[in-house]
């Protein structure tokens, strides 16, 4: 039987794969557009919530993406990284993208600060994979709440994570409650991203 | 055995008999992973059905032209292919449910369940039959997991699909937080199989 013969199951094999990639590939395609669409859009609507006054839930994607086009100025040097809203021709608030390695994937988050460089005005995090229930409330209102108002210090951790319960500073955060790991890195990764935006920022006034 | 009379066999077997989950103890991973909200089981078992039945008639209908040396490539290749249309599925139009799933749509395509249907059934039987057999280990599979996953979210977080339900959601219910915790699935894994096998027993003493 020629089911029995070698050279057929490398054939069959080789035809069969070739079929069902042809497939796959081909939807993966046809999605592809949508698939990174949906990942762009995702990060300018966290841009648009950390900034003053341009997100509102109400609206479509079709004006947040509008919204984002006109009105959101993309990093340059002289804004370190970050996305800058500008208003009377000057800089009104920044959003700071920032990412690194979460609990079990990557977190990625936007900070707003505002105009004095200083006070930190909303964070949203638009990609994450912490444990639900645990790590995974960085995401809730009442978490991100907290760093309204808080100002970036100037030491090596411009911001700190306290336990529950413990009083807070002018820099200071709660950390999630049995999500310690999630915590850390967030704190670790947070405070590598401001430490960065500030020296950044603090060359460019030097050169001055 | 009648046509009719073939598909409740197959449907006792999937559901109770020899259930995926808590008589035959395959998929565990998943079943420890997903079921912290029921959202994402829902989710999770939906895709599970879909793959699993869907593969399993896919190997069936190649099944008189597979080599038998190479069967379990075949299969393997043919899981994935639906696995990979599921999570790009995801990934376009749902891309909220996507992150919260993450790999585990993706670890399907090494979930036993599927890999031991194609294998014992789909590999030797009709469509029809691989195709329904499929689909009710599948959905064995699914309430099992749907079971865990109410208890965990409610007792856990005190909400169900998300919406805050009285009483558990309220100052009186101290949250588990171990419920939504990894442990927490091996407790109710745990409970659910002795349960279940428990009714299983006693019923089969009866008769």
């Amino acid at each position: 039987m020629i089911r029995e013969k070698r050279w057929f199951g490398v054939f069959y094999m080789f035809v069969v794969t070739a079929f069902f990639s042809t497939i796959v590939i081909g939807f993966s395609r046809f999605t592809r557009t949508r698939v990174e669409a949906n990942k762009a859009m995702a990060f300018e609507h966290a841009v648009l919530a950390v900034l003053p006054s341009l997100f509102d839930a109400g609206a479509d994607s079709i004006e947040l993406h509008r919204r984002f086009a006109e009105q959101v100025g993309a990093p340059d040097a002289s804004s370190a990284g970050a996305y800058t809203f500008e208003e009377n021709g000057r800089v009104a608030a920044y959003a700071l993208p920032i990412s690194g390695q979460g609990f079990w994937a990557p977190i990625k988050s936007v900070i707003g600060i505002d105009a004095d460089r200083k006070t930190i005005t909303a964070i949203v995090f638009y990609e994450q994979n912490e444990t639900p229930g645990l790590g995974a409330q960085i995401t809730t209102t009442e978490f991100r709440k907290q760093f309204e108002g808080k100002l970036v210090s100037s030491g090596a951790m411009p911001l700190n994570f306290k336990r529950a319960g413990e009083p807070l500073g002018e820099s200071d955060v709660h950390a999630v409650t049995g999500a310690t790991q999630t915590s850390i890195r967030l704190e670790k990764l947070i405070n590598a991203a401001l430490v960065k935006w500030r020296t950044e920022l603090g060359e460019r006034a030097g050169e001055k | 055995m009648t046509k009719q009379s073939q598909a409740k066999t197959i449907a006792v077997e999937g559901l109770w008999r020899n259930n995926p989950i808590f008589r035959q103890v395959l998929g565990i991973c998943s079943t420890l992973a997903v079921t912290n909200l029921v959202l994402n089981t829902v989710v999770m078992s939906v895709a599970l059905v879909f793959t699993l039945s869907l593969s399993a008639a896919t190997v069936s209908v190649l099944r008189k032209f597979t080599p038998r040396n190479i069967r379990m490539m075949v299969e393997t290749l043919v899981i994935a292919f639906y696995v990979i249309i599921v999570d790009v599925v995801l990934k376009a139009y749902w891309p909220q449910m996507s992150g919260n799933l993450g790999p585990y749509v993706g670890l399907i395509i090494t979930n036993c369940i599927v890999m031991g249907r194609c294998e014992a059934y789909g590999n030797a039987n009709p469509v029809g039959r691989a195709f329904l057999d499929g689909f009710f280990n599948a959905i064995g599979y699914s309430f099992v997991l749907l079971i865990i996953a109410i208890v965990r979210e409610l007792m856990g977080m005190g909400t169900l699909l998300g919406f805050a339900v009285p009483f558990f959601s309220g100052p009186n219910w101290d949250k588990w937080i171990i419920m939504v915790m990894p442990p927490g699935a091996f407790f109710m894994l745990g409970i659910v199989t002795w349960v279940f096998r428990a009714v299983q027993i006693a019923r089969e003493e009866k008769t």
